[in-house]
């Protein structure tokens, strides 16, 4: 017998949307770690281990959580995780934070462009030529 | 289709331009994959005059926006993002705009001052920009100089016209803001 909450889920077709996004992060409203872009490029760590250099024994976790850790095993930008889970990418942040912070994902900010540090690097600039060329 | 690494970094470019003006056809002709959407919740505080209580009133809204993806190298990912439609959205999202590489502005020559709006935007920002008159009907009867007088378009800033769903046209497109931030003086 499968369990009750299963049964709702394919009881409701639409549950995805009845369900309130904060719900899913357990009323969190704000990221722990405020420092995701749209573009922080997120990658699955393949075999996380703790503090101590054992394997991690991830906490609980909810479905989305999962999903995310499918996800990024090639990997994905925020933008590109909020879009596959279908939820705002403020609440999206929120479930990255926690598989960060327990050490099953890793983040890498974006490159620095900022006009203001000198603009973006003429290797950079040169690269993204190239790659743009071959379209 | 190259294969992204870990560790491999990303760089954005926006896609901006009046409703309608062909902003998600020109991310969908260049990006690998077809475009995707997100949202995110967008809270805006004003105080009302008659507020007596000393709380702002606070509105939420939803905004979407489409996005494609470039990987020109197993290091390097370009995310090409379209702005929502309505400018007084992305004043209030910083993650949108802070830490893009330049943007495109695409206009239509039939209702130019669609577009006036981003342009303004990316000036105050000092973000580079170029400009891409889209002819979706084909005919184009302003000369290049007529636009450029119409958008009040600094000379440096590049302008290209074509058809946005031409995928070798979005190349060009973002070749030419490319060539363009190469031409900058640094810092």
């Amino acid at each position: 017998m499968s369990p009750y909450w299963e049964e709702d889920e394919e009881a409701d077709d639409g549950a995805d949307s009845m369900v309130r996004p904060y719900t899913i992060t357990a009323g969190r409203t704000a990221p722990e770690r405020d420092d995701f872009t749209l573009i922080t490029l997120l990658t699955t760590v393949s075999e996380p281990v703790d503090a101590y250099g054992a394997p991690a024994r991830p906490g609980r976790l909810q479905p989305e959580h999962r999903m995310i850790l499918g996800r990024c095993r090639t990997p994905a930008a925020v933008a590109e995780v909020a879009a596959d889970l279908d939820l705002p990418v403020s609440v999206t942040k929120i479930l990255l934070g926690d598989l960060v912070e327990q050490g099953l994902l890793t983040a890498r900010a974006p490159l620095s462009v900022a006009r203001a540090s000198g603009g973006a690097d003429r290797g950079l600039l040169a690269a993204v030529r190239e790659g743009l060329r071959r379209l | 289709m190259t294969t992204t690494q870990a560790g491999a970094a990303a760089v954005k470019i926006l896609i901006a331009g009046g409703f309608g003006v062909g902003k998600t056809t020109l991310v969908g002709a260049v990006s690998e994959v077809a475009p995707l959407r997100t949202e995110e919740y967008l809270t805006t505080a004003s105080v009302g005059v008659d507020d007596l209580s000393g709380v702002d009133q606070k509105t939420t809204t939803t905004v979407a926006l489409d996005f494609g993806r470039i990987t020109v190298s197993p290091e390097l990912v370009v995310y090409l993002f379209g702005t929502p439609g309505q400018e007084r959205f992305w004043f209030m999202w910083n993650d949108l705009v802070n830490g893009a590489l330049g943007g495109v502005v695409i206009a239509d020559t039939r209702r130019l001052e669609s577009s006036f709006a981003s342009i303004d935007f990316f000036e105050s920002r000092t973000i580079p920009f170029v400009v891409a008159i889209n002819c979706f009907h084909g005919v184009n009867t302003r000369s290049d100089d007529e636009i450029r007088a119409a958008l009040d378009l600094d000379p440096h800033v590049p302008m290209l016209v074509g058809d946005v769903r031409d995928r070798t046209f979005g190349r060009d497109v973002l070749l030419a803001l490319v060539d363009h931030l190469m031409a900058l003086p640094v810092g």
